[in-house]
């Protein structure tokens, strides 16, 4: 907290609160090592549902990854481990870290995170379903932005739900309907690659949604500081 | 309740009465016959869906910019029925499209994306109801109301954005509408009978989460102990009192 009080200008506030965060998850492992290995068991579990057809799993395998990074990047967002206490955001408060600079903070270390699962959960997908990665360069700028998209809706709904008990349950159903943009633009950017369609409407739908989650999070961090 | 406030709701049931009487006088449909009178309904519901939460938006601007108790009970209600709205557009879409498409639901981008504006704002509900405080209610809700517009103009645009089996907007276009002329009389009547309609719900929802909250207030106040009340006059040994 001592660095925090020390760091001058909101970006390094802001990165440090992200090194908070991802020191925390390194001690607890509730993104890396619960909530990737149930990622993992859902991407086994869907082929037994709808059948274990090779071509057919080959065809869904690239969609179902998305899905499955998508919900299960929601969790990886609400990780109860990095919950910071009334005490904790006084200190903060006290060392004059803005609720913006809060709210990027979590959305940068999440955003982290979640690079880190669709890198862990990618290899599975390929090794169950054996998609087809012709395009595959295009899965770069996806990755990237499906994990800043999530990171910072996360954040925003992990501050709209901070303190409640249902906290685990409302977050995922608040992030879930407004990140379809990037579940389409991410399936649709590869599909477009694979049959040799243009792919960069499909990236620009996922940079304007990207955007406007940052421009809305920014225009509402600071009406989210509760006094107590 | 006032004259004033009477006179509301009894124009919302003249309205609502021309409104039944220009849909089953219109004319039938070339091509769907009698099953376009759910038109009459259905894009009322879905016009009605847009307002609550245009309301429900601009509610929310209001608590932010002036923390006004008011402006958040109109956001709440207002939610309220957009989300009742929805169901019923999505509803009625849906029995409409098994006769004329084939199916109860297809993948159509304005079926898809109504039902995620659906579930948004269910989302938005289950946030107000999961906080108890109203202050910390309010705020945070408002600043969802704000976020969750965002899916409102993707629904309106759905249909001109993507290929889609939904027709595209048909009065909201520019230049002459491309519907018969008795249809769409029988259309606005019943779009100003749903819109009136919606004003009377709106300001009954409104006026009983004032009294909810005044109740609240008064069970609040009746329920506290009064300062010193605990505190009882010292005794003196040997006094008999």
């Amino acid at each position: 907290m001592t660095t925090l009080a020390g760091a001058s200008t909101p970006l390094r506030q802001c990165l440090e609160l992200a090194g908070k965060d991802l020191r925390a998850e390194a001690r607890a492992g509730e993104a890396l090592l619960v909530t990737v290995p149930f990622g993992a068991v859902g991407l086994l579990l869907v082929p037994l549902a709808v059948g274990t057809d090779t071509p057919l799993l080959r065809e869904i395998g690239p969609g179902l990854y998305w899905v499955v990074v998508l919900l299960f990047g929601v969790l990886v967002t609400l990780r109860a481990s990095t919950v910071d206490g009334p005490a904790q955001l006084d200190l903060l408060r006290l060392c004059g870290v803005g609720p913006g600079t809060r709210l990027a903070g979590r959305a940068l270390a999440s955003t982290v995170l979640l690079l880190g699962v669709q890198a862990l959960l990618g290899p599975v997908a390929v090794v169950l379903y054996d998609p087809d990665l012709s395009g595959w360069p295009w899965l770069a700028p996806a990755v990237l932005l499906v994990a800043a998209g999530l990171g910072v809706l996360g954040a925003l709904a992990d501050t709209l739900a901070q303190g409640l008990a249902g906290r685990t349950t409302l977050g995922p159903l608040l992030v879930a309907p407004l990140a379809v943009p990037l579940l389409l633009g991410a399936t649709q950017m590869l599909t477009a690659a694979h049959y040799h369609r243009p792919a960069w409407p499909w990236l620009a739908l996922m940079l304007t949604a990207d955007l406007l989650t940052v421009l809305a999070a920014a225009l509402c961090a600071a009406h989210l500081e509760e006094a107590r | 309740m006032t004259p004033s406030d009477a006179r509301l709701p009894i124009l919302a049931g003249v309205a609502v009465i021309a409104g039944l009487a220009a849909a089953l006088l219109a004319p039938p449909d070339q091509v769907q016959g009698e099953l376009v009178r759910l038109m009459y309904v259905h894009v009322p519901a879905a016009w009605l869906a847009y307002l609550s939460f245009a309301i429900t938006l601009g509610a929310s601007i209001t608590w932010l910019w002036l923390r006004s108790p008011g402006a958040d009970r109109v956001a709440a209600a207002s939610a309220e029925l957009g989300v009742f709205f929805t169901g019923l557009a999505i509803t009625l879409g849906s029995i409409w499209g098994k006769p004329t498409w084939g199916v109860w639901w297809t993948w159509d981008p304005r079926l898809v994306t109504t039902a995620l504006m659906f579930f948004v704002y269910l989302g938005y509900l289950a946030l107000r109801r999961a906080i108890v405080d109203p202050v910390a209610r309010a705020r945070r809700c408002a600043v969802f109301g704000v976020v969750a517009f965002v899916q409102v103009p993707v629904v309106h645009m759905s249909v001109l954005w993507w290929r889609t089996l939904h027709q595209p907007p048909t009065i909201l276009q520019p230049g002459d509408p491309t519907i018969d002329h008795a249809m769409l009389a029988a259309l606005l009547t019943n779009l100003v009978a749903f819109t009136l309609v919606f004003a009377v719900l709106l300001r009954v929802r409104v006026r009983l989460a004032a009294a909810e909250d005044a109740l609240e207030a008064a069970v609040d106040s009746r329920g506290r102990e009064l300062a010193g009340d605990a505190v009882s006059a010292p005794k003196l040994a040997g006094s008999g009192v």
